[in-house]
């Protein structure tokens, strides 16, 4: 990726819970309550995101992926550290990040019509002025796949596929250059699921558009993103290109992970797991999150945490036994 | 193979006074001793309802209309209500997707279990203390005993999808029919899951019937698939020769919305359309509108047609083998 990255994140940190509201605080002091435990849902993750890639972001459930996702898109604020836009500022109004969610059904409203839907966003930030307003929501919605006949429905009478779509035009409506696809695709059927995928990449090469695919999906982030971080427990644990990291995983969590996906090509396959549940986000193991999961854990895995580090090829890894591997070949070659 | 589990041209209808809809129009499957069987299907082609029908779960208005389910031979829909009660959970057992729906969130985990064993075999509270520590040891549940003393809020998905599954094969039942057992669950449970029902069915001979809208996961460990569509099978095969060499347009299309290994950025094959309605049936083939090879000869029913053995499809063209 050559070209200059249009969003940085730096040593970013949300944590959730906590002090507490003055009553709670108050009863905690004086013994009459537990203080609120600290749920470290993300944990010092910092990247830069390219005009024009695909960054995906997968992980199993509590890992982090969403409350990251919603971070750049300004839904929430870090804790600590900072994230900075580069916005091209090319287009007046413009909102340089949008987002599209998971449940097609939730997250429009039910009582706007499709072209309020559309079109309300733009008219209130004065992208498109009142009169080509039709224009333009036609314009939005055929580029998505929606019937233009359809603009004055409601989004409950579209199926799921077709509600998605609407959520994809409402959020190309004010001419972002982000797209935060947080598990747009996992609520859909296949061959829907195909269709979206597809239009995804559509505007990706008709926009420019850059987005950030989060899913816990790896066939589907597979194939779609340049780029991909791997999370466990709020923590980046490796991160790379994509083919080289679905090629060769170098995390044992990346390598469980992607030998865990059933596969067409895989049939009868005897499955071997890594054992035990993801731990809690509220009370995660010390030293590395993974080590009680782990085939290889070793002493220092169980007291040091593993710093991200460059393993080579643009790629990098938090792990210890990583390291130690890397040294010898450094050693050897 | 001794056949275990043999379905019959199953009507299921949804009877209204004003509107009756036809949701499941003739399915017929069968799965023997020690089989797992995929019923693979998009939301609304009726593959839930199949399970739903056979265990004879449905709540009005859905009744089976038409068909017979014969478990060893014998007629499960003929049965009274005692008699299914007694034949629910230890001859045919069922495991859902979601299993905080399942259990009740209200008892211990040691009450379920030991309510479960007492519906159908008389014990004393020692003795179903004993067979649900040996249930949970054998789901991979760490530290048995005490787990017995929690509630279901207080285990996580995976662990609770395993009691789910201990108490499905607490009676070694003939059948089992999982419904999208590992859907809500994360990827590397989902690889616990999958093996954990994988060896057992195989070490008791349980056949499985597992219900699933991801092709991917039944490939791994299904013995023999089918391919629902709006109501209606409309593919069976030995999965290596459904997945490698499909015969029915919606198999070749579901198979190539998948994305495959070594693809990555092309544009994925897609389905044009979606589903019809279940009030708005076409009359013909329902994939007709949605496929690419419909001719007019479409506008006709086409009944299940036998490929080679063991082998059958719904369609007037099948494709041949090699072609896309």
């Amino acid at each position: 990726m050559t070209s200059e990255a249009i969003l940085s994140v730096r040593n970013v940190t949300k944590r959730f819970g906590g002090r507490g509201d003055f009553i709670a605080r108050g009863l905690s002091r004086i013994g009459l309550a537990q203080p609120n435990a600290v749920v470290h849902a993300v944990e010092d993750v910092s990247f830069d995101l390219h005009k024009g890639e695909v960054l995906g972001v997968v992980g199993e459930s509590g890992c982090g992926k969403s409350t990251l996702g919603r971070m750049v898109a300004g839904l929430l604020d870090p804790s600590e550290g900072e994230i900075i836009a580069k916005a091209s500022g090319a287009n007046t109004g413009a909102l340089p990040m949008q987002m599209i969610f998971q449940d097609p059904f939730s997250s429009l409203n039910p009582r706007k019509r499709v072209f309020d839907l559309i079109g309300e966003a733009p008219r209130v930030h004065g992208i498109v002025p009142s009169e080509k307003l039709d224009a333009y929501v036609a314009d939005m919605m055929e580029r998505c796949g929606v019937d233009g006949n359809y603009r004055d429905r409601f989004a409950h009478q579209f199926s799921g596929g077709q509600r998605q779509r609407i959520g994809i035009a409402r959020a190309l409506a004010v001419r972002p250059e982000i797209l935060v696809c947080d598990e747009a695709v996992s609520a859909l059927d296949v061959s829907i699921q195909a269709q979206i995928v597809n239009l995804f990449m559509d505007l990706r090469d008709e926009l420019g558009l850059t987005y950030i695919f989060i899913s816990h999906d790896l066939g589907v982030v597979e194939h779609i993103s340049d780029r991909i971080l791997v999370m466990y427990l709020g923590r980046i644990v490796e991160s790379g290109p994509a083919q080289q990291i679905f090629a060769d995983p170098q995390h044992p969590y990346t390598r469980a992970l992607i030998d865990g996906v059933p596969r067409l090509e895989r049939r009868r396959t005897v499955y071997a797991p890594i054992i035990g549940d993801i731990p809690s986000p509220i009370d995660p193991p010390k030293g590395c999150h993974f080590h009680p999961r782990c085939p290889l854990a070793q002493l220092q895995c169980k007291v040091e945490r593993p710093a991200l580090r460059d393993i080579g090829g643009g790629r990098q890894a938090a792990c210890h036994l990583i390291e130690t591997t890397a040294k010898k070949e450094f050693s050897i070659g | 193979m001794t056949t275990v589990l043999d379905v019959n041209d199953l009507h299921t209808s949804f009877v209204t006074p004003g509107l009756t809809i036809a949701a499941l129009q003739g399915v017929s499957l069968s799965v023997g001793k020690g089989e797992i069987l995929g019923l693979v299907g998009e939301s609304g082609s009726g593959k839930t309802l199949t399970g739903f029908s056979i265990n004879r779960l449905l709540s009005p208005p859905g009744r089976v209309v038409q068909g017979q389910v014969l478990l060893h031979g014998h007629d499960v829909l003929t049965l009274g209500q005692e008699e299914m009660r007694q034949l629910r959970g230890r001859r045919i057992a069922m495991i859902f997707q979601d299993p905080m729906m399942t259990l009740n969130p209200v008892l211990r985990i040691e009450t379920q279990i030991r309510d479960a064993l007492r519906a159908h075999e008389k014990m004393s509270k020692a003795v179903a203390r004993k067979r649900a520590i040996a249930a949970l040891d054998e789901v991979g549940i760490p530290a048995p005993e005490s787990r017995l003393r929690s509630y279901p809020h207080e285990l996580s998905g995976g662990m609770r999808q395993r009691v789910a599954i201990a108490i499905a094969l607490l009676h070694q039942p003939d059948v089992i029919i999982a419904d999208e057992p590992t859907t809500a669950l994360d990827v590397t449970i989902q690889g616990q899951i999958l093996s954990l029902v994988q060896g057992l069915c195989r070490d008791r001979g349980t056949a499985l019937i597992w219900i699933t809208h991801d092709l991917a996961v039944v490939a791994g460990i299904a013995d023999r698939l089918a391919v629902m569509y709006a109501g209606r099978v409309v593919e069976v095969g030995p999965v290596d020769d459904l997945l490698d060499a499909p015969a029915h347009p919606y198999t070749r299309g579901l198979i190539d919305s998948v994305p495959a290994r070594g693809q990555r950025g092309q544009r994925l094959k897609q389905i044009p359309g979606r589903m019809p309605s279940l009030t708005e049936l076409p009359t013909g083939c329902s994939f007709a509108p949605r496929c690419e090879h419909a001719r007019a000869a479409c506008a006709a029913l086409p009944d299940m047609t036998a490929l080679g053995p063991d082998r059958s499809v719904r369609c007037f063209f099948p494709l041949a083998e090699g072609s896309a």
